[in-house]
């Protein structure tokens, strides 16, 4: 009961949020309709705007909210070890985006249906590393809250995690032989979301240009799904330590 | 307690091993070499490979639509007629550009022309591609008699991914890597574009390179390879196959050209002119060796070197290295110096390759941008194609410079003589 009251009130904690999944899904239908595309297309936007837009849209202040109005004092007094508070508002996120991309399937296969154009064959691989994609960035995101006042968590992450990409862009064109590039391309790669990773996991490149005849090469593709999963589970640890070990004080932040 | 921090501890080990074989999984592979690439012959595989060569020798005509693509999300397309005894046409257009090279021998001669202007090839000086960039062709002896049309396509066409198959397979042409094929073994079937393909994968050179072919049932012909090369770099290329017809009309019009009025034609340079011509001084270097340490190029002054430029996967290179250790053994300090030069292997592989053969004379190992540069702009390699041979004399300069296609020991003896050394053939 506990943990079903925790997991719902992510969803009914801003107003805003329904409307969140709303648009997003009015999104993806107008993306579809108005350009027809096959399901490699189609992947990429919903890999973009359910894994990485939604989850900043739906963790904002999840916790800074609560530490701001000092609610959070009276929520961790209640006989509960304080990293199922965590637990819960992740798993209520995470619930939240399986629900998100079952709905965002099922438009897009309607629309399929309906104007019988375009291709889904692959589109059940995209749905699940957005779903990947999604909880790590909302467990880095959740973890941020805690430290960050407010809703700026999320508006950190897209900062930094923008600023990254586009730096790491940067200089992988320029310097693109460079050993310093490789590693920082490996620092990018492996401890922040896997971007990368889950991209090629989901577009059969890890097949297509692997020592692997089919389009999907089965050990790259579990290890992809082992890493995302080990991420969110790092990032966590680091946000239930941090709540632990934070002493919440009655005064408004 | 104990038992709740061995659980926890467990649990971590656990959990660290599991990231750890993550990371090997998706960082590492395909770039780590692995012995077990190296395919064990099937009979079965080996026969549905004989097929399809043997269905490219039998067709007597011949078209497809090949489509060349690497991960860089490059692709060039090949629109190709073969008719025997020796005619084709090659169309080659690269994606997110107008540009196009058309190859076409009518029998009597090859002929290459380009829409509009003629775009900077590989073989260009700025001279030559200035004095010749618009309404020009290039004709040729015809391939018919032998020679690659994949080669003359690399050379005077712009793509930016070659071909796989040389399509001058057709023409009973043998397949150069086929005397290196380590096994050929089955991998099933798999669907291409809803036709069901027998899959098999062909090892060369101890797995340097690989190839998936997809074969189809109906015609024996291929509907998609996927070709690794694994070097310092693992090079990935699928070639995807369509639009298949097998011994249907060829328009003649297609096997036919002659130049617009007002064309002229154009004799492009030649690789060996990039080259560093007799007299030069050699561009001294400081790079790895295969021994560790660092190799110079000055440490060998005084001394006539045969500065041999190598890869593990080139065919003609692996059976020529056993040849240069025997002539080092032969003539020891009678002899030039024999010194090696490898900038596009993986380490671990040229280092087993080299022991394998017992090689014992010098050799640079090193693939780094420096290495590549140096080859590429200062040994006038601009194609990057090995063999490449230089001799030099005790000063350090150029006494000739030759690819290795060239085997003549009439040159190279005489390059010897005129650097100050006399051997006996």
């Amino acid at each position: 009961m506990r943990a079903y009251e925790l997991m719902k009130e992510t969803f009914f904690r801003r107003t805003y949020i329904w409307m969140v999944h709303v648009i997003w899904l009015v999104l993806y239908g107008v993306f579809w309709w108005l350009f027809l595309p096959e399901a490699p297309e189609f992947g990429r936007f919903l890999f973009i705007w359910a894994g990485f837009f939604l989850p900043l849209a739906l963790s904002a202040g999840i916790f800074g909210d609560d530490i701001a109005s000092g609610r959070i004092c009276v929520i961790v007094t209640r006989p509960f070890w304080t990293g199922e508070l965590y637990i819960y508002r992740l798993l209520g996120l995470s619930v939240q985006a399986a629900v998100h991309l079952l709905l965002a399937g099922a438009v897009v296969l309607i629309l399929h249906a309906v104007m019988r154009k375009g291709r889904v064959d692959d589109l059940g691989v995209w749905l699940l590393a957005t779903w990947l994609l999604f909880n790590t960035c909302a467990a880095l995101s959740t973890s941020l809250s805690i430290v960050v006042g407010r809703a700026f968590n999320s508006l950190l992450l897209l900062v930094v995690i923008v600023t990254g990409y586009f730096l790491v862009g940067l200089l992988s064109m320029y310097l693109r032989d460079q050993a310093s590039t490789s590693a920082l391309a490996s620092f990018i790669r492996y401890p922040w979301p896997p971007f990368e990773l889950l991209y090629k996991f989901a577009a059969g490149e890890w097949g297509q240009y692997a020592p692997t005849v089919g389009k999907y090469s089965v050990n790259k593709s579990i290890a992809c799904v082992v890493h995302s999963l080990m991420l969110m589970l790092v990032y966590s640890i680091i946000g239930i330590v941090l709540l632990g070990r934070r002493q919440f004080s009655r005064v408004r932040d | 307690m104990r038992d709740k921090i061995n659980a926890r501890s467990m649990t971590a080990v656990a959990g660290l091993l599991l990231e750890a074989w993550a990371l090997y999984v998706v960082g590492a592979s395909p770039h780590r070499w692995r012995p077990s690439l190296i395919v064990e012959d099937e009979t079965a595989a080996h026969i549905l490979y004989d097929a399809m060569i043997r269905a490219l020798h039998d067709a007597r005509r011949l078209s497809y639509t090949s489509a060349c693509s690497n991960p860089d999300d490059r692709t060039s397309t090949y629109r190709i007629w073969l008719k025997k005894p020796g005619s084709f046409h090659v169309e080659q257009t690269n994606d997110a550009s107008t540009k196009s090279t058309t190859l076409l021998d009518d029998g009597n001669g090859l002929w290459v022309h380009w829409v509009g202007d003629r775009p900077t090839l590989l073989i260009d000086t700025e001279k030559s591609h200035a004095d010749a960039r618009s309404d020009v062709y290039v004709k040729k002896a015809s391939l018919a008699a032998g020679g690659s049309i994949r080669n003359e396509a690399a050379m005077l066409g712009t793509a930016l991914v070659r071909l796989i198959l040389d399509p001058s397979i057709f023409y009973g042409s043998v397949n150069p890597f086929a005397p290196s094929i380590d096994g050929i073994r089955s991998r099933g079937t798999n669907p291409v574009r809803g036709e069901v393909c027998d899959v098999i994968e062909v090892s060369f050179m101890r797995a340097r390179r690989t190839w998936y072919i997809w074969l189809s049932r109906q015609d024996h012909l291929p509907r998609r390879f996927k070709e690794i090369v694994r070097g310092a770099d693992t090079r990935v290329t699928v070639e995807e196959w369509s639009n298949v017809t097998v011994n249907a009309e060829i328009p003649p019009k297609l096997l036919t050209w002659s130049p617009p009025e007002g064309w002229r034609p154009w004799d492009p340079p030649r690789l060996e002119d990039s080259l560093l011509q007799s007299g030069q001084e050699a561009p001294d270097f400081t790079l790895r060796s295969a021994r560790r340490g660092k190799l110079s190029l000055s440490d060998y002054h005084g001394r006539v070197v045969w500065l041999y430029l190598w890869d593990t996967g080139s065919p003609q290179c692996r059976a020529e290295i056993p040849g240069f250790q025997q002539l080092c053994r032969e003539y020891g300090d009678k002899g030039p110096v024999f010194l090696g030069f490898n900038c596009s292997d993986d380490k671990r592989i040229a280092r087993v390759f080299l022991r394998e053969n017992g090689v014992t004379f010098p050799s640079v190992l090193d693939s780094s941008e420096a290495a590549t540069r140096l080859i590429h702009t200062g040994y006038g390699n601009k194609a990057g194609i090995l063999p490449l041979n230089y001799i030099m004399d005790p000063q350090g300069r150029v006494v000739d410079g030759w690819f290795g296609q060239e085997q003549d020991p009439d040159r190279v003896l005489a390059a010897l003589k005129k650097a100050g050394l006399e051997l006996a053939q």
